[in-house]
């Protein structure tokens, strides 16, 4: 059984349809790239995945209950992380604060919330995740003072935080420098053969091609192909897609 | 100089409830986007409860102090929220805006016609025997108004900054978007919110009816009042609606000793219009990005 299941999902804005029964299934463990051309509806799945938009038709099945409509922080209660193509952090917080925010939600009661319970183990935990991807350093930061790569990293961190099932990563890439790329890279590939199950949104084909072991492709809100790398780069569907022939 | 210090203490007492009633304002801003044109009458109408309570009911102060919280919380609070508050919000600001003005209204004339259009007094919450210091005559209300709202504001504080829930009203405030996702409950949160609001201006209604006595139509001028402090302050900042309420409060009360009584009420505009020009966020508000 699939960890993440979607079945013919659909989204309508008024009369644009941005997905049309887009069916997909993640297994656990999996490292699923999703690509497609600008407006093709990858970040809209996301979106109706996380709860952020409420599809209007089909199912999201995470783990075998359907999750469907959900709103956006129970879905991440579940077990489902994101990130998104604009960095999001807490820009007043410390990169410390930003990291036990993304944790204090998970779990915990209203007494310990009032009362700050599990704090020593979070904050464990997050600064063992910033050492980890090599910011501990700036922890005690303002997030707004930290550079753009860093921030990304942060907003990586955060989605590891809650120790989800899945990781959606949108555009984990977009802007970042070559070096930061091949970190965010690695960590990414030793994460996912530590366990964790990731589904990542790209635009940079060389990565996308090389990371990922399955590639779905989406174009104008349905889904065009789906298969390894190399069978996707040589569909003519897709090349279709990205270059109108 | 004795003149003068009378005076400070006095604008600094009034000026602690305005910055109590801004507060509210900053509060539901930052949690809700919600600009609360009827948060004068949120402080009106625990007075009534507490007139009610007290003369009507004949309850000891602390019975009456604690069934006005409730009663306000209940009512302002969570009832405003689930009933108006929770079916406009997505809609945008300006909905709930003018919704809040209209709330303003029901409930400013709804006390004139139900209840009564005239003054009604309110008992003494403390003593009236003067405090003298040397040449300087203060009153145990103006002394006590800043003490009590300094304990709460600093409990507030506290709570935002010392607690779970606080920091993920922080966090809502910095980032919907992203608290959403990251599983904070963010309907929850503006209940909460709207509750402490409630709370603040049940705290507001005891301590400003002993002094304007309790009149359906006064929270036109300390709604204003305290929107005005809450712009001049920064309408993101707890500490900066605090300051602007101190700043009016003192402001208009040397104004009105020192220049014209007649144009009290002027000053604050004077200080909201200067604020404007020169520094729109506010003295210690932060500009934000907002698009809706």
């Amino acid at each position: 059984m699939p960890l993440l299941e979607i079945r013919d999902l659909t989204k309508h804005f008024f009369h644009f349809s941005a997905l049309s029964t887009v069916s997909l299934g993640v297994e656990p463990g999996e490292l699923l790239g999703i690509i497609g051309p600008n407006g093709s509806g990858k970040t809209t799945l996301f979106n109706c995945v996380t709860g952020v938009l409420r599809p209007s038709g089909g199912q999201v099945r995470f783990k075998g209950e359907d999750i469907t409509g959900l709103s956006a922080d129970a879905v991440y209660r579940r077990g489902i992380a994101r990130t998104f193509q604009l960095i999001q952090i807490f820009p007043e917080m410390t990169v410390l604060e930003n990291m036990l925010m993304a944790a204090q939600e998970r779990k915990g009661t209203l007494l310990g919330r009032l009362l700050r319970r599990e704090e020593a183990e979070e904050t464990d935990r997050a600064t063992g995740l910033l050492e980890y991807l090599g910011i501990a350093s700036v922890k005690e930061d303002r997030a707004s003072n930290l550079s753009y790569g860093q921030q990304k990293l942060l907003d990586f961190g955060m989605a590891l935080m809650p120790e989800p099932e899945v990781i959606l990563l949108d555009e984990p890439l977009a802007g970042v420098n070559p070096t930061m790329i091949n970190n965010l890279v690695g960590h990414i590939l030793a994460l996912n053969a530590q366990g964790y199950t990731f589904v990542i949104i790209e635009h940079n084909m060389e990565v996308v091609m090389s990371l990922c072991r399955r590639i779905v492709v989406l174009s104008q809100g349905e889904r065009i192909a789906e298969g390894t790398p190399a069978e996707v780069a040589d569909n003519p569907l897709v090349l279709d897609a990205y270059f109108g022939r | 100089m004795t003149d003068f210090i009378q005076l400070l203490v006095a604008g600094i007492s009034i000026g602690s409830i305005y910055a109590m009633t801004a507060i509210g304002f900053v509060l539901l801003w930052q949690t809700s986007n919600t600009i609360n044109f009827a948060q004068g009458e949120f402080v009106v109408l625990p007075a009534f409860a507490m007139v009610l309570f007290l003369t009507v009911f004949r309850w000891p102060f602390a019975a009456a102090l604690l069934a006005t919280v409730l009663v306000s919380t209940l009512l302002l609070g969570f009832l405003v929220k689930e009933v108006l508050v929770a079916r406009l919000l997505e809609a945008g600001v300006l909905p709930l805006v003018i919704a809040t003005i209209g709330l303003s209204l029901l409930i400013r004339y709804s006390l004139q016609y139900f209840w009564t259009p005239l003054a009604l007094p309110f008992p003494p919450v403390f003593s009236r025997v003067p405090i003298r210091l040397g040449t300087i005559v203060l009153s145990w209300e103006e002394l006590m108004n800043v003490l009590l709202v300094g304990i709460v504001i600093g409990a507030l504080q506290l709570f935002i900054t010392r607690t779970k829930l606080g920091w993920a009203m922080q966090a809502v405030a910095q980032n919907r978007t992203l608290a959403t996702v990251l599983g904070i409950d963010v309907s929850r949160l503006v209940t909460l919110t709207f509750v402490l609001n409630a709370a603040l201006a049940a705290v507001a209604a005891i301590l400003i009816a002993p002094v304007y006595l309790v009149k359906y139509d006064i929270g036109i001028g300390l709604g204003l009042k305290a929107f005005y402090a809450a712009i001049i302050g920064g309408f993101n900042q707890i500490r900066g609606a605090l300051l602007g309420g101190l700043l009016v409060g003192v402001v208009e009360t040397l104004a009105a000793a020192y220049l014209s009584s007649q144009f009290r009420d002027a000053f604050a505009l004077v200080i909201l219009i200067a604020v404007l020009l020169l520094k729109p966020e506010g003295i210690w508000g932060v500009k934000e990005e907002w698009s809706s």
